[in-house]
């Protein structure tokens, strides 16, 4: 049996930083890359139903990304996944969440897993896209905001409880193999141990080429994606007003302001 | 000692880890020194990082001021370790460069030198930069004065006295002058002043003002008369204020203590100075809040914790279990309270016995664990167990337990949370050689700690572990 999972490192930005020349993206230097908090959800309940199960699984964790992602990916390892594959071509910069996916999409065709995870969404871009273009891609059944799920090796069924708004939550059977996309809280992901973190600086990351996948920089990069980025930048600033004056006179305009809010 | 210096800053540029080489750069010189600086600032994300970063060393941040990088340099004016000497320098650039965002955070900077402060109040023109300077603890009462004189006309003026008349540094003679020419707000804040002039205080005290009122009723320079009269007040505010005041007449407690607002019990509740008979009416009260400050009085006697330790709110009972004169008997009782949070209070008291401790060793709630992990008086044998908890705030508990010994504490030193080894670093339990072998540890930050650890102990660890360290490397070479 074998779980495949979808991660991605993802940049968090200090409250200062510089736009890049081409005013596309923010400057690297300025960012802070980390696994996405998703896919550690992911992952974790991965290992859960890998350290459940009475008969053998694998968890194998899949990135798109270059030589830097090694480092979310070793992560993976140290926590227990077994194996870890990277994918990059220079040629697959600016590629949207669709492209991705199609790109996974061909890992899992290699791979064949019983069941492929991936975060609802991505710290950084926020589309929530790549795990659902990936059942697509498939064609799949796929669950999206699973906040638990009840499966075990081999079932042809799985059981899951999806996020709605207002609190409410949807139980959802699902025909395996699926693509579920996992939402933060499904579980309390773990501390990768000192010693999971040694044994991972030594284990292989597989690095996979476009043409192992069968593709071509045809297929991939900003300019084969359906979507682009044109330009990143910051607002001007809103209607903000910085509430001046002694502690009791800030205390008696908040209170005015919320006074003329209400109508009072 | 110079060799164990050397060996450690050798050990720390072999060790090419640019945290490593910021966490012994002060003890760097010539040479090394240089090769220590290229590999913090080998990148400009490294500098940015380290210029950034909360824990790193002043040394440091002063060799990044070099840069001449406007994007390193202005974080560097919002590290709280910047010195004033390189504060000063980036303020001179900033000036020539005539960059207000720069200014503004040298104003407002804890570390900013009095002479740059006093310029900022003579000359800086950005309204922005003048505010940060008034709220800014470290202006002198020489650069408040400057600058409440230089700007005594105008519409920011009056902006600037606000902040003035709440800021620590100033004078009761710039308070005095503020006063006179402030609206009430203002005056309000002078008046609650440490430094307030005793003659402002004796004027207000015959306000009637319910701001002024507000703050003085909390001052313990106001006679017991105004008190008198500041309990009758309409106003809770007032009267929440004499509730607190320590200088308030034990007579006036009594009333205070059946008031009508809750807010005014609740300060009578945590008073140390109740009577029985105060105590008696504020046992029965209807607030949560009010039996709850009772319950954590350390005057509330025994029968009145007796009658909170069965309150209908588990609050109230947590209260009693975290007084710290309540009796054993109660403890006892409360260890056995269907609420974990009432338990985890028993399980953290510092008065809870050791066969209490055990049996709440055996309790399923992490907090209760995480206070048995903490508490000195829990025995050793079951710290030894809670340190393979899979709960990180339990082991936590028993790295932060001072009754803990080495070899309790050795498992953790490979804990998967890299703050617990932080944390192993500062603990004096453990032996120096243990923390030193955490120097090639996964996490930066186990590293820079490391380093950092042996940078302050130097002397004391010197060639044992440091310089023997390097002779072992180099025979086994």
């Amino acid at each position: 049996m074998k779980i495949l999972v979808a991660v991605k490192q993802v940049a968090a930005l200090e409250e200062d930083f510089e736009i890049r020349a081409d005013g596309k993206d923010v400057d690297e230097d300025f960012m802070l890359y980390d696994l996405n908090e998703w896919d550690d959800y992911s992952l974790e309940e991965a290992m859960k139903i890998k350290e459940a199960s009475d008969t053998e699984v694998e968890v194998v964790v899949v990135s798109v990304g270059p030589d830097r992602v090694d480092e979310s990916l070793r992560k993976c390892l140290a926590k227990g996944a077994d194996r870890a594959i990277r994918v990059w071509d220079d040629s697959a910069e600016g590629s949207d969440a669709i492209v991705v996916g199609r790109i996974l999409t061909e890992v899992i065709k290699k791979e064949a897993p019983d069941m492929v995870f991936a975060g609802v969404q991505s710290s950084d871009q926020a589309y929530a896209s790549t795990g659902i273009s990936i059942a697509s891609y498939l064609n799949w059944p796929h669950a999206a905001v699973v906040a638990d799920l009840q499966y075990k090796p081999g079932d042809n069924k799985a059981v899951v409880r999806r996020e709605l708004e207002g609190g409410l939550l949807q139980e959802v059977e699902i025909n395996c193999p699926a693509v579920l996309t996992i939402q933060l809280g499904i579980n309390k992901p773990r501390y990768a141990s000192l010693r999971g973190i040694k044994q991972a600086a030594t284990k292989p990351i597989e690095e996979v080429s476009l043409g192992d996948l069968s593709l071509t920089a045809n297929d991939v990069g900003a300019a084969n994606s359906m979507s682009r980025v044109r330009r990143m930048y910051v607002p001007e600033k809103g209607r903000a007003t910085m509430i001046e004056g002694t502690l009791a006179e800030q205390a008696a305009k908040i209170i005015q302001i919320i006074n003329e809010f209400k109508g009072a | 000692m110079q060799d164990s210096t050397d060996a450690l800053v050798k050990l720390a540029i072999k060790a090419g880890d640019p945290y490593v080489a910021a966490a012994v750069h002060e003890l760097a010189t010539g040479a090394s020194k240089r090769q220590i600086e290229a590999q913090m600032m080998n990148t400009r994300r490294t500098a940015l990082a380290l210029a950034r970063w909360e824990h790193t060393p002043a040394s440091v941040l002063a060799a990044l001021s070099g840069i001449g990088d406007d994007a390193v340099d202005l974080r560097l004016d919002k590290n709280p370790n910047t010195a004033s000497g390189v504060l000063s320098n980036l303020y001179a650039d900033a000036s020539n460069k005539r960059n207000l965002n720069l200014t503004k955070l040298i104003a407002q900077h804890r570390n900013s030198e009095a002479g740059v402060l006093k310029s900022i109040a003579l000359f800086a023109e950005d309204a922005e930069s003048l505010l940060a300077l008034s709220k800014n603890p470290s202006a002198t009462a020489e650069v408040l004065d400057c600058l409440s004189a230089r700007l005594a006309d105008s519409e920011l003026g009056v902006a600037l006295n606000k902040n003035i008349a709440q800021n620590i540094s100033a004078s009761a003679d710039l308070l005095a002058r503020i006063y006179e020419r402030s609206d009430l707000h203002t005056q309000a804040a002078i008046i609650g002043h440490v430094n307030c002039p005793d003659a402002l205080i004796a004027a207000a005290m015959n306000s009637e003002d319910l701001l002024v009122m507000r703050t003085l009723a909390r001052d313990k320079r106001v006679t017991a008369d105004v008190l008198r009269r500041y309990a009758r007040s309409d106003d809770a505010g007032v009267r929440c204020g004499v509730a607190a005041n320590d200088a308030t007449p034990v007579s006036l407690i009594g009333d205070l203590a059946g008031d009508k607002s809750e807010l005014v019990r609740r300060e009578i509740a945590s008073r140390h100075d109740l009577l029985p008979a105060h105590i008696q009416v504020l046992t029965g009260d209807a607030d949560d809040w009010v039996r709850q400050r009772l319950a954590r009085n350390a005057i509330a006697p025994l029968d009145v914790l007796r009658v909170l330790a069965a309150d209908v709110q588990a609050d109230v009972r947590r209260a009693v279990a975290r007084n710290a004169q309540c009796p054993l008997e109660l403890l006892e009782l409360l260890a056995a309270d269907s609420n974990a949070w009432v338990r985890a209070a028993v399980a953290y008291q510092h008065h809870s016995p050791q066969e209490l401790l055990v049996a709440l060793a055996e309790d399923g709630d992490v907090d209760v664990l995480s206070g048995v992990a903490n508490n000195p008086n829990t025995p050793q044998q079951i710290l030894e167990k809670l340190v393979a908890s899979s709960e990180a705030d339990v082991r936590r508990g028993v790295i932060l337990n001072r009754a803990a010994t080495r070899n309790t504490l050795l498992p953790l030193l490979e804990d998967p949370y890299y703050l617990h080894r932080v944390l192993m670093i500062a603990n004096p339990s453990m032996h120096e050689l243990d923390k030193w072998n955490l120097r090639e540890d996964p996490d930066y930050q186990v590293r820079f700690s490391v380093y950092r650890w042996a940078v302050k102990n130097i002397a004391p660890i010197n060639a044992r572990y440091i310089v023997g360290n390097e002779v072992i490397r180099r025979r086994r070479a």
